[in-house]
Formats: structure tokens, C-alpha cells, sequence
């Protein structure tokens, strides 16, 4: 009898780990932006090729709008092949993917444009006045806008693949108008 | 390419650590020396192998090679040059090679010195090091690799987080990591004996100078990261209880109570169950603490970014408590102790209650660190305990080990006569009621500090006593009083190095005490030229100035402090970091025997005319630091290799 | 084997003392995790929070005189107004998160004894070197105290 009890010593240690691996099931609670369910500010810009950049053009389709900058490392550097690669999967879907760059050199952004390969359309904040209607506080920020122009949606930090499909694809199943 | 050469030394250096490893483990099995002799060699090649991933990383540091992704994120075109260096180590991947380096180094001064001589136990302590280097290896090439690329290569980095730019930077992260990798080798012999059966006391005198190298690394960093907090975070603390704390401090607690029971299994050879555990607890609560510090679990100013390192850490952790603690029951019977427990009153009863009051402050920081974890999981609430329920429960707990402090080095072995008593503790506790007794009549009201003048005072005169008294018998076989003295110290290392050490604890304490009881702050604003007061100082607002250095620029307040006389100039200010959300205070101090001023820069007006500072006084707060340097000359004695062994 | 029994009598003792002790301390200092929206469905005057939410812009006043700083906190749901005597840590702003600690109060507002900025590891602001705003701050300390 005494020599089996001793086996339970090894199992004392179970319930530390246990309550440690419940931590990973914790998440930290997101902080929500008073922005979100507001309408999304509008702009007309150029792009880096000259094209004109009007947000009011896309109305009716679920817009994607990502605050970047060529010096802003390592997150903006993540996000970038995550961006190209679903705006090419979700174009022909109704969706735009805009790139605004803030605060940079324009040689910078297309040096960065070209390292990427980005072909969404990217214009260069240069007065400031659109980082500053869409409370841009940091680099990368990224607002979903759904198809009626609502924000519905602000990440802050790199965006994942994750993350926009899963905002992309509840926002597209909503009807266009109310 | 360089991030291509450190990724495939890492991989290798990963796949001879675990060659080595199993080799040692069949060459003890087998008995065959060949594969312990191949398990050396491996791991020689996997100590010159992480040298060199770490002296490339820090070429691609010095360089700004920002190809390299670790590279990028740590450092940028305006870093200073030694912070380029010590940067290396800055975030959690650096801190993972630093890691594996010194556990690849305590290997291979392992082999250097128990190869021969530690027979049966030398190969499975050496298996158990290279399992354990190489599960860092592991995560180094699977978590959290330092040699990732970058592409396309920025023109410019992110940079070091400006709070690292310190002194602190430099060796706090080395000693405090000296300390942990050195209490894997303890771990390792007590895992060798558990594994050959030879549970006596060899794997004990086999450790005991890594565990006291080990615990004084480890009180070396802590007693540094408190200075580093309190001269940078600008907010006059030394010391918060934040779980990353807490995680460098109960290993410390329970390596701290297996020095002392080490020497009652060496007189007595009772306490063989209790030391095994207690060297399992202490590496598995430093694995708790790597774990804590990187797995986002348990929020913390300090913690580095979580990922899938965490999960890594708890398994390696789960393996080690449930291989450690099956091994202590398979040998359960050869554990049972010989000796007995003679009497309460007695030296081994002393160390053992040191024992448990360390182990119940041990536990008693460890629940209140996963106390969110523990409330989240029983009732779905979030509570956390703050400072108050650490400091409520531990001050008594340290109280009473600084009172055994006194005790237990004087008191007798077995059975203590009220003869032996009386003796030893009349003088130091009557001067200990003495003390206390003053400390009232000068006006001291605190219960607190007059508990702590009573202790330590108590504890001063043991030591006193004791000395006093073998240097007297010196004197009376006719040696003279200088040669006396230093030969004491030096034939009776181990012991005269312990009462330094204990002697560095009650200057520790008293500074605590101190900087708790009496300690004043305010918080005003001022226009420029007006005056504030403190605790008999006044401190003028001279102006603002700023400053442009290489990675940022400053905004300097200036204060003329006096006390009736001048005293001088404080300058603290506020760094802007253009990569930073936020710019960075940076705190001045004049340090003082007595009391320290203490001035951070908080708001200030555009235009230079106003400013809101933050003053402290701040009392005794360098007793901690000076006893920490009596606590390091301590520690320096007690390691010296003993000329003439007393029993 | 009384004295045996002895030891573990004395040791179940400390046992229990430890335990009453951390009992004690725990529910003395327990401070509780809420968001706005928590705190505003049923505040509790005199109980220790921990609130985390995020700076409403436009709601931050500061009194440098008299060290009074108030703001409001929100969670996109709910808002709860603070107050905190003394400057707020070098992260604190509008538009940003902070983790306050304090108590609620029976005047009906958060007076927070504690301020903790969050930062964020992935994030970097648009401060360049050559950004206007540094420019200006630069200039106008230079032209002062030479």
C-alpha cells in the first residue's frame, strides 16, 4: 500500500500546470476605438502614379483602409504581403484595398512599393489632414469600412491573414443598403 | 547570408546537444566511456558553436546589418555603440542565445572539474545539461530564432527601447541569468543521484560551490534591477512585486533555503527528501520564471511578447516536475532520512524553521502571482493582489528569518541547554531590547522599526559574540590579535563568509525599513523661479533647456537644491525617442548616507515657463545598496577554496 | 514518535497560520478587473478596481496649478469619468489605452490613485526626426534660458 501512495507525488505538480495552461486560454480584453460605427471620413488624394484616389467612388463596396510608412519597422513590413496578397484574392469580390502613407519621403514609399510589389492603390498623405480625420495616432492602423462607408473596424499593429478575412468576410455578406 | 550562417550553427549546435545528450545518458547506462568521452566533445562543439552565433549577432549588430530581423528591431542607424553591443540581449530571442550560452559554458567547466572524480554521477549530470541545453536550443531554432532574414532590408531600424539604454542593461540580464543557469547544475547532480541511487551526500558537496556561485549571481541581479528601477523608471521604488519580479525572487528565496539545509545533511545526514525537493522546486521555479517572463500568461510591465514560446516552456516545464518528482518516488525509500530531529530547540530545528518560513514566502509570492489565473479559473472574476498583500505577509515572515539569522549560527547542534542558551543570546538579546528601547525614546513610534533595530541589533551581537569569542581562544594559544582575525576568516571561510553575508541582510534590512517608514513625496508645479519644500530642502525651478543627441532629443529641467546652504544642481529630464509613442523620463538624484532627493521632470509648459515635477526624500535607501556590496564580499569569502578543512 | 508528532503538529500550524494570513491579505488588497461598461452596470463605492478602457479625445483637462486631471474613459460602450490628482505617466493620452487603478466613489466619479499607459509592442508612432511638431518644440525650449 505505502509503496504505491509514493506515486502520487509526481502528480502534485498537475494542478500548477494545469492552472498555468489555462492561462494561454485568457485573453488580453482589446481596447475598442470610440470610431467604430461612425462614417468613415472621406478623401481625395493621388496616388503615387497620379491617379486620383477618391473614397467616395467605392461606395457600395468594403473598403480597406491601411495607414502605413516605409520607416515604420517591423510591423508595417509584415503587413504588407498579407495586404497584396488579399487584396489579389478579394478584388474581384467588391473589395479595395487603399494604401495611405503618412509622414514619408516619396521615394521612400516607392521604393517600398516596388520591394513589396503592392498594386493597390497608394496615395501619400502629404498634408496630414486624412491621418488626422481617421485619429491615426501610430503606424500600422487599418479601418474596415463596410459597404454603407461605416468604420466598423480598427486594427492596430500588423494586420493578419487572419484577421482580414475574417472582417472582409462578414462585411462583404451585408446587404449594400439598409 | 549571415542570418543564413547563424541559423544553420543554431540547428547544429540543436542536433549535437541532443547527440550528447542520449550519448552521455547509454555511456553511464552502459558504462562505456567511449560515449561519455563523444557526449564531451559535443558538447564542446556546441559551446564554440553558440559563441559564435553570438559573436556573429553581435557583429550584425555593431555593423547595422538589418538584414537581419532581430538586427532591425533592436537597434538603428542612431544607437551608441555599447548599446549596439548589450542591445544583443535586449529583447527575447538575444535573451534565449544569452541563455544557451552560459548553460553551454557551465557545461563545459562541468566537465572541466568533475570529469574525474565524480565517477558515477559526472556522466547523467552531464546527459541532464545537454537535455537541458539543447530544449533551449530548441527554442532558439523553433520560437524564437535570432537569425531570421529580413527582406526587403529597411534603410533603417526601429531602434533599442530607450529604457534599456542604461548601465543596468549591461549587467543586470547577465548576473540575474549567471544566477539561473547556474542552479542547473545542482539540478543536474540531484537528478544523477536520484538516477544512480547514490542519494547520500557526494551529489550534495559535488554542488555546494555552484549553488552559492549560482544564489550570488542571482542576489547579484536582483540587488542590481532594483537599483536599475530606481534610478531609471522615475518612481522612487526599488521594488513592485510585478510577476516578472516575483519570478527572479522565489528561486532566490528557495535556493537561499537549500544553502542553509545542505549543511544540516552534512552534519546530521538527515533532510535528504527536503534537499532534493528543494533543488527540483528552485529549477523548476526558475523555469516558471522564463516561462512567466515570455508566455504573456500573467500581464506584466516587463513581460517580452508571447507566441508559441509559451507553450514550449510549459511542456519543457511539465516534463521536468513530472520526470524530477517520478524519480523521487521511485527512490522514495532511499530517501528516508538517518538522523532525527533531537529537539525544538536545537541548530538543526533553526535551519529547518529558516527552511520553512522561506519556503512559505516562496509560496506566498508565487500565489499571489497567479492569483488573477487562480480567480479567473475558480469564479470567471479577474482580481489581482497589489503590493500590500506581498508586503503584509512577507515582513513578518522576513522579520522572523532575520531573528534566525542570530540563532541559528550560535545555538547548539542536537539539543540546546538552557546553559548554552543563556550564553550565547543573554547580551545580544538584552542589547536588542536596548536598542529598541532607544529607537522609542528618540522618537521612533513605528512598531516596525523598532522590530527591526531589535533584530538586527540581536543579530549584530551574535555575530559579535561569536567572533569575540574564537578570536580569543586564538589569542590565548598565543597568536596575535591581526593574524588572529584574518586567520579566522580564512581557515573558517565558508562560516566567516556566511556572517558577512548575513551581516550585508541586516544592512539590507534597515535600508527597507528605512526607505518604508520614512520616506516623504510630493508633487507640485512650479513657475520659473519659484521654490518647493521637502523634508527641509527647497528646490528652485532655474529653467528649461533642450538638448539634441545622436538617436534623440531632450528637454532638461534645471533645480538649484539648498538646505540653508546650496547644495547643488538637479537635472531631470525628458528623452524623445523618434521611434518612441511617448517620450521618457529620466530622473536626478543626489544619493546620501542618510537620505536620498530624488526629482523627476513631469509636465512642463511649451514655453518653458512652468514645470510639474515629482520630489521625493527617500531614507537609507543606500544601506540596500551598500549591503549588497558586504553581501558580495561575503559571498567572495565563503567561495574561496578552503586551505585547512574543519570538520 | 510523540516527538515525531510534535513536528508535524507545529508544522500544520504554520500551515494554518500562513493560510489565515494569505487569506487575510488577499481579500484586503483583492482589486477587481473591470471595463467601463462592468463598473458603470454596478459600481461599488469604496471597492479597489482595476479599470481598463480608453481615453475619450477631447475629455482630458489638466490643471498644472493644482495637479487636477480629469478624463473620461470608455469602452465603446460605456464611459465612466476619473479623476487623478498629479501628472499621468509619459504614455497616457487622449485616444489611447490606460489601466487605472482606483476606487469608485459615492460623488459619482472614478478617482483613480494609479495610472498604467498601455504600450504597444507593434506600434509606432509617426514621429520622425524632421516631423514638424519636434521641430517647433525644439525651437521654442532653444529660444528660452540662453
Amino acid at each position: 500500500m505505502k509503496r504505491l501512495w509514493r506515486w502520487l507525488i509526481p502528480l502534485a505538480a498537475v494542478p500548477v500546470l494545469a492552472l498555468l495552461a489555462y492561462g494561454f486560454r485568457v485573453s488580453p480584453r482589446d481596447i475598442p476605438s470610440p470610431l467604430v460605427g461612425r462614417p468613415a471620413p472621406g478623401f481625395a488624394l493621388a496616388t503615387l502614379e497620379g491617379a486620383p484616389l477618391d473614397l467616395a467612388v467605392h461606395g457600395g463596396k468594403v473598403v480597406v483602409v491601411n495607414f502605413w510608412a516605409s520607416w515604420c519597422y517591423p510591423a508595417c513590413y509584415e503587413e504588407a504581403p498579407v495586404l497584396e496578397r488579399n487584396w489579389r484574392g478579394y478584388r474581384e469580390r467588391g473589395v479595395v484595398v487603399v494604401g495611405v502613407d503618412i509622414q514619408d519621403k516619396r521615394e521612400a514609399a516607392l521604393k517600398f512599393v516596388g520591394d513589396f510589389g503592392l498594386t493597390f492603390p497608394v496615395a501619400q498623405d502629404l498634408k496630414g489632414t486624412v491621418s488626422v480625420d481617421y485619429g491615426v495616432y501610430g503606424v500600422p492602423e487599418t479601418f474596415f469600412v463596410d459597404r454603407r462607408g461605416q468604420i466598423r473596424l480598427k486594427h492596430v499593429g500588423a494586420v493578419t491573414d487572419e484577421v482580414f478575412k475574417a472582417t472582409v468576410d462578414r462585411l462583404l455578406a451585408e446587404p449594400a443598403s439598409p | 547570408m549571415t542570418a543564413d550562417l547563424g541559423y544553420g550553427m543554431t540547428i547544429v549546435a540543436l542536433g549535437l546537444a541532443l547527440y550528447g545528450g542520449v550519448s552521455a545518458g547509454v555511456g553511464a547506462r552502459t558504462g562505456r566511456l567511449a560515449l561519455i568521452e563523444s557526449a564531451q566533445h559535443a558538447a564542446l562543439g556546441v559551446f564554440v558553436l553558440v559563441t559564435s552565433c553570438f559573436a556573429l549577432l553581435t557583429y550584425a549588430f555593431l555593423t547595422f546589418d538589418f538584414s537581419v530581423r532581430y538586427v532591425a528591431t533592436n537597434t538603428n542607424l542612431g544607437t551608441p555603440f555599447y548599446y549596439r553591443i548589450t542591445g544583443v540581449w535586449g529583447a527575447l530571442e538575444g535573451s534565449i542565445i544569452l541563455w544557451s550560452w552560459m548553460l553551454a559554458l557551465y557545461t563545459v567547466i562541468l566537465i572541466v572539474r568533475h570529469r574525474v572524480g565524480a565517477r558515477e554521477l559526472y556522466p547523467w549530470a552531464l546527459a541532464t545539461m545537454l537535455g537541458i541545453l539543447a530544449f533551449f536550443l530548441l527554442v532558439m531554432t523553433v520560437a524564437a530564432p535570432p537569425f531570421q532574414r529580413q527582406v526587403p532590408v529597411p534603410a533603417d531600424g526601429r531602434g533599442l527601447n530607450p529604457l534599456l539604454e542604461d548601465t543596468g542593461m549591461i549587467t543586470h540580464p547577465v548576473a540575474l541569468y549567471l544566477g539561473f543557469t547556474g542552479l542547473t547544475v545542482p539540478f543536474a547532480f540531484a537528478m544523477a543521484a536520484l538516477i544512480t541511487g547514490r542519494v547520500g551526500d557526494t551529489w550534495l558537496v559535488l554542488t555546494r560551490r555552484w549553488t552559492i556561485v549560482a544564489w550570488y549571481f542571482l542576489s547579484l541581479g536582483l540587488l542590481i534591477g532594483g537599483w536599475w528601477s530606481y534610478h531609471v523608471l522615475g518612481w522612487g521604488g526599488y521594488w513592485a512585486w510585478d510577476p516578472v519580479e516575483n519570478a527572479a525572487f522565489m528561486p532566490w528565496l528557495t535556493a537561499t533555503a537549500f544553502l542553509h539545509s545542505v549543511m544540516i545533511q552534512e552534519r546530521r545526514r538527515m533532510l535528504r527528501l527536503w534537499n532534493i525537493s528543494l533543488v527540483i522546486l528552485t529549477f523548476g521555479l526558475t523555469l516558471f520564471g522564463t516561462f512567466l517572463t515570455r508566455s504573456g500568461v500573467i500581464a506584466s510591465v516587463h513581460a517580452f511578447t508571447q507566441g508559441s514560446i509559451g507553450i514550449l516552456f510549459l511542456s519543457f516545464l511539465a516534463l521536468v516536475l513530472l520526470t524530477a518528482l517520478g524519480l523521487v518516488a521511485w527512490r522514495w525509500e532511499a530517501l528516508r532520512s538517518e538522523g532525527e530531529l533531537d529537539s525544538v530547540l536545537s541548530r538543526e530545528s533553526a535551519f529547518l524553521l529558516n527552511n520553512v518560513l522561506l519556503v512559505a514566502a516562496a509560496f506566498t509570492v508565487f500565489f499571489g502571482t497567479v492569483f488573477p489565473l487562480l480567480s479567473e479559473a475558480a469564479r470567471g472574476v479577474k482580481v489581482s493582489v497589489g503590493a500590500p498583500f506581498f508586503n503584509q505577509i512577507n515582513v513578518p515572515l522576513f522579520l522572523s528569518l532575520v531573528f534566525l539569522m542570530g540563532v541559528g549560527p550560535l545555538i547548539a547542534w542536537r539539543r540546546a541547554s538552557l546553559d548554552n542558551l543563556k550564553r550565547n543570546f543573554l547580551w545580544p538579546v538584552a542589547l536588542g531590547i536596548l536598542a529598541a528601547a532607544l529607537a522609542f525614546a528618540l522618537g521612533v513610534r513605528s512598531l516596525l522599526a523598532a522590530l527591526t533595530f531589535a533584530t538586527t541589533v540581536f543579530v549584530a551581537v551574535t555575530i559579535a559574540v561569536d567572533f569575540t569569542r574564537a578570536t580569543r581562544a586564538r589569542l590565548r594559544v598565543g597568536e596575535s590579535l591581526l593574524p588572529a582575525m584574518g586567520g579566522l576568516l580564512v581557515r573558517h571561510n565558508r562560516r566567516y563568509g556566511g556572517f558577512v553575508v548575513h551581516l550585508g541582510i541586516l544592512i539590507v534590512a534597515l535600508g527597507v525599513m528605512g526607505s518604508h517608514a520614512w520616506s516623504v513625496q510630493t508633487e507640485t508645479t512650479l513657475h520659473r523661479g519659484e521654490t518647493a519644500e521637502l523634508a527641509g530642502y527647497r528646490f528652485r525651478f532655474d529653467g528649461l533647456t533642450a538638448v539634441e543627441e545622436s538617436n534623440h532629443f531632450k528637454v532638461v529641467g534645471t533645480f538649484t537644491v539648498s538646505n540653508g546652504r546650496v547644495l547643488g544642481v538637479l537635472q531631470p529630464a525628458k528623452k524623445f525617442y523618434p521611434q518612441e509613442q511617448a517620450p521618457i523620463a529620466y530622473v536626478d538624484y543626489r544619493l546620501g548616507l542618510r537620505e536620498d532627493i530624488y526629482l523627476v521632470l513631469g509636465d512642463f509648459a511649451r514655453d518653458g515657463s512652468q514645470a510639474t515635477i515629482k520630489l521625493q526624500v527617500n531614507r537609507l535607501v543606500s544601506w540596500i545598496w551598500i549591503g549588497g556590496v558586504v553581501l558580495t564580499l561575503g559571498a567572495l569569502l565563503a567561495i574561496l577554496p578552503e586551505r585547512h578543512k574543519s570538520a | 514518535m510523540t516527538r515525531q508528532r510534535k513536528f508535524i503538529a507545529g508544522g500544520v500550524v504554520i500551515a494554518l497560520a500562513l493560510a489565515y494570513m494569505i487569506y487575510a491579505g488577499v481579500t484586503q488588497s483583492a482589486v477587481y478587473f473591470v471595463t467601463p461598461a462592468e463598473l458603470r452596470a454596478a459600481p461599488v463605492p469604496g471597492k479597489a478596481y482595476r479599470l481598463g478602457g480608453m481615453v475619450v479625445p477631447g475629455s482630458l483637462k489638466w490643471e498644472a496649478r493644482s495637479l487636477d486631471l480629469s478624463f473620461s474613459l470608455s469602452d465603446g460602450t460605456a464611459t465612466v469619468p476619473v479623476r487623478h490628482k498629479g501628472t499621468p505617466p509619459d504614455l497616457f493620452g487622449e485616444g489611447r489605452g490606460a489601466v487605472l487603478e482606483g476606487s469608485w466613489t459615492a460623488e459619482g466619479y472614478f478617482k483613480a490613485n494609479l495610472i498604467m499607459a498601455k504600450h504597444s509592442e507593434e506600434y509606432k508612432a509617426p514621429h520622425d526626426k524632421s516631423e514638424a511638431g519636434y521641430r517647433e518644440l525644439l525651437k521654442t525650449l532653444r529660444g528660452e534660458g540662453r
